[in-house]
């Protein structure tokens, strides 16, 4: 059972894509902020990180280089998540360390089959 | 005037009578030579002939009026009562026999003459032709109370003295002419001065008349316009006509002497104005008797008419007077076509001047040189410099900054070079302040010479202003639509996914009404959510803030990936999709993004307007026939409802559907067409459609297959017609 960290500061939306995960077999941890994303995620205990770019404290571009720095997480996949992409958006998340990018609202299916194709590679 | 004295046969012949006679004929000749005009010379003659030593009666000297042939008394001394100015007409008296043959004629006997007048009894008459250069132009006549009186002695002196006479008057006509013809010359001078002086019309037509009078020695004179329009007279100069000034007077057509010129435009002479029967009522008291007037013609046409009148009952116009009232004609003629010329000249030129004056817009001229010939006030007022301040100098060096001086002197020599020139520049005030303007220059160009050019300054600063604010609200508007959007898609995210975790829960647990329920809410917030990213396209759109983020993608798996999308709205009314995509389709470089949302606005739409039938996509891929790019066409064709003419006509303007029941019976935004149309033509192509009512449509896009050098990228907003 693939471990997902979600960070994602809206309620309804980490509410909701958690649920939604986890129903479809994935077992989901929940940071509110950048801060805290870096914090759980340097850790190195997950398969994939879902991170939202627009967010409180740290934003997910600068929490994404972060973790990239740190050994233990640098390896895992990052799916970049932005409500309304900005022009060059894409760019700066794959230069920030992101492996793909996805937009919201969180078409789940296209999120899965990106989120699938990151997995089976690593595995 | 009756005298009593010798006659000439009771004289004696003595010696001392003989050098009397000499002596007397010697005066004659001295009074003849002293004398100045013809009167004098004929005085001269008939007094140095009524000598006592001659003991002539009577002695009279008669001139014959070329124009009638009559014989005027012009000199008579003697016994005779003969009235100045006698005339007899041709066909009497004695005295007209040596007209007709140029001899003398001695009548020894007057009262067996049947010519002879019974003035007296008896006596004897000698008549004598006055001949100038063989032509007789007088009459000497010598008479005695006495029959026989006249010896051969006395002829030969009266030979002599008419011979004398002859060439006297000769010589006085001969130096009056040549008088005559200086004075008319010397009046032409003037007159051509007086033109060349350009002076007022009224002045110089004064001057004119004023010649015309003192030339043809007359009283009065009159002188007219004419003014085609009214068909009316003006007197403009007037030379003692009336008791008031008649300059303004004004006369139609046919009115009087010069309204009857004016319309036979012959010359008319009246021998007695108050005799004559076409006076015109505004000259009925005037003091006047002969009257002469002639049209002023210029070129054919009637310009006036001028009028001399004498007071002089005597006084007779002929045809050596009309001959130098014509000679005023021409001048008049000139002179009124020339200020009729001049004036309107300047009225056109004030009116002119005016209209740059008046100019709310700068106006400046420059020479060759590029110096400053004028400039109205309002460029003065824009660049606060006085006219003296500028005059002469280079415009470009007054109003440039260092920046825009190449750039301003450029269209200087453009603007010379016969070219116009219209940019949006900034130039600089005397203070250094800095004004936008839109500049204009056109070249001066007069009777092909190139003067130099005109510039005009239009102050553009408020406009640039409110363009400015225009943009601003524009990109607020843009701004606020975007932000709108996305606020207003937060919730509906949260709708949308509620909705379909609910509706996943709902089917495991198999409980079907909810499902349907939950179904529709979902389609409901979709279709929202479409909507709001439609509005946000188009507001990008137009805001020019649409941009392209390319890619190499394949066409087929697009193809592929958008008909999975579209496949349960083609299902939903009982439509098929035929799928029919050549081998060769290849990859694309373009966005993708928007390929998929075009084909799955057109494929959607089909599947809207169509109910049972059968919706087609069609891809092609061929050469290019300019650039050598690929280009990739797609064709979506359905058997629905069709359109008319008029319905393709708005079909891709925005929120246009063929019909605003349209809207209400299949729903959609009117919007789907306008933003695929705008992408088509943003990825370098375009979309068409053809259609028939109730036959079906057929939308066309097509796309170059390599899309060169894109706008930098930008990832789309998130939009999805799913």
């Amino acid at each position: 059972m693939p471990k997902i960290l979600l960070v994602e500061d809206n309620e309804m939306n980490r509410d909701m894509l958690s649920r939604r995960l986890q129903r479809k077999g994935y077992e989901v941890a929940i940071a509110v902020d950048g801060l805290q994303g870096v914090e759980m995620g340097r850790s190195g205990d997950y398969d994939l990180i879902l991170m939202d770019m627009s967010l409180p404290e740290l934003d997910g571009w600068e929490a994404t280089r972060q973790l990239r720095g740190v050994p233990e997480a640098e390896k895992i996949p990052i799916i970049a998540l932005t409500a309304h992409a900005m022009a060059g958006d894409r760019e700066k998340a794959l230069e920030a360390g992101c492996d793909d990018y996805d937009t919201k609202p969180i078409e789940l299916q296209r999120l899965l089959s990106k989120m699938e194709a990151l997995l089976t590679s690593e595995a | 005037m009756t005298k009593v004295r010798n006659s000439v046969g009771e004289r004696s012949e003595t010696s001392n009578d003989l050098g009397l006679r000499q002596a007397a004929l010697l005066r004659l000749s001295t009074n003849i030579a002293a004398a100045g005009n013809e009167k004098e010379i004929c005085e001269a003659v008939a007094q140095g002939l009524y000598d006592e030593s001659l003991g002539y009666d009577f002695v009279a000297v008669l001139l014959v009026d070329e124009a009638t042939g009559d014989r005027v008394l012009t000199a008579s001394v003697g016994w005779q009562e003969a009235p100045p100015s006698l005339r007899m007409h041709p066909g009497k008296g004695l005295s007209e026999l040596p007209l007709l043959d140029g001899e003398l004629h001695y009548t020894p006997q007057v009262t067996q003459a049947s010519r002879y007048l019974p003035t007296r009894n008896e006596g004897s008459e000698v008549d004598v032709p006055i001949q100038i250069n063989k032509q007789l132009v007088g009459v000497l006549v010598v008479e005695s109370n006495r029959p026989h009186a006249f010896a051969p002695d006395d002829l030969e002196i009266l030979r002599a003295a008419a011979n004398q006479a002859g060439i006297a008057i000769g010589s006085a006509r001969l130096l009056s002419a040549e008088r005559q013809r200086a004075d008319e010359q010397e009046a032409l001078l003037a007159t051509l001065a007086d033109l060349s002086a350009q002076l007022k019309l009224s002045t110089l037509l004064q001057a004119v008349l004023e010649r015309a009078v003192a030339l043809l020695k007359v009283s009065h004179g009159e002188l007219a316009i004419y003014e085609a329009p009214k068909q009316e007279l003006v007197v403009v100069a007037s030379q003692k006509v009336g008791k008031k000034d008649t300059t303004g007077v004004r006369m139609k057509l046919g009115e009087g002497a010069m309204g009857q010129v004016a319309e036979t435009r012959e010359p008319l002479l009246i021998p007695n104005y108050e005799e004559w029967a076409g006076q015109s009522p505004q000259y009925t008291q005037v003091e006047f008797h002969a009257v002469m007037v002639a049209p002023l013609l210029m070129g054919g046409q009637l310009v006036g008419a001028i009028a001399v009148m004498d007071k002089d009952p005597n006084r007779q116009f002929g045809e050596d007077d009309l001959r130098l009232l014509n000679m005023f004609g021409p001048q008049a003629a000139v002179a009124i076509e020339n200020a009729r010329l001049f004036t309107a000249a300047q009225h056109q030129r004030q009116y002119f001047e005016e209209l740059v004056q008046n100019s709310p817009v700068a106006i400046v001229t420059l020479d060759v040189n590029h110096d400053v010939v004028s400039c109205n006030p309002a460029f003065q007022n824009l660049y606060g410099y006085s006219e003296d301040e500028v005059t002469g100098r280079n415009l470009d060096d007054l109003i440039t900054t260092e920046a825009t001086r190449q750039e301003a002197v450029g269209y200087t020599r453009q603007a010379l070079d016969r070219d116009t020139v219209k940019v949006i520049s900034q130039r600089r005030r005397k203070d250094g302040s800095l004004v936008d303007v839109e500049v204009l220059g056109v070249p001066v160009i007069v009777d092909g010479e190139k003067l130099g050019l005109m510039a005009l300054y239009h102050d553009i600063t408020e406009l640039l202003e409110a363009r400015k604010e225009a943009e601003a609200a524009n990109t607020a508007k843009s701004q606020f639509l975007a932000n709108m959007s996305h606020e207003l898609r937060t919730p509906l995210n949260a709708i949308i996914g509620y909705s379909e975790m609910l509706h996943e829960e709902i089917a495991e647990t198999e409980q079907g009404d909810l499902a349907d329920d939950l179904q529709k809410i979902r389609g409901a917030g979709q279709h929202l959510l479409s909507l709001i990213n439609d509005i946000l396209d188009l507001s990008k759109i137009e805001a020019g803030k649409m941009e392209l983020l390319t890619e190499d993608f394949d066409v087929r798996a697009t193809i592929d990936e958008v008909t999975t999308t579209v496949m349960p709205l083609v299902e939903k009314n009982s439509n098929q999709l035929d799928i029919r995509c050549e081998d060769n389709l290849g990859t694309m470089h373009s966005d993708p993004t928007k390929v998929r949302q075009m084909l799955l606005n057109l494929l959607s739409n089909a599947s809207k307007f169509t109910d049972g039938g059968t919706i087609t996509l069609e891809a092609i891929r061929r050469a290019g026939t300019n650039s050598g790019v690929d280009i990739l066409l797609f064709k979506v064709s359905d058997s629905g409802i069709g359109m008319t003419t008029e319905q393709m006509k708005k079909l891709f303007e925005a929120f246009s559907q063929a019909e605003a029941s349209t809207t209400r019976r299949y729903g959609g935004t009117g919007l789907g067409l306008a933003i695929t149309r705008h992408f088509c033509r943003l990825m370098g192509g375009d979309v068409t459609v053809e259609s028939r009512l109730g036959v079906g449509s057929t939308f066309t896009i097509e796309l170059p297959a390599t899309l060169e050098s894109p706008e930098v990228s930008d990832t789309d907003t998130g939009s999805a017609s799913n």
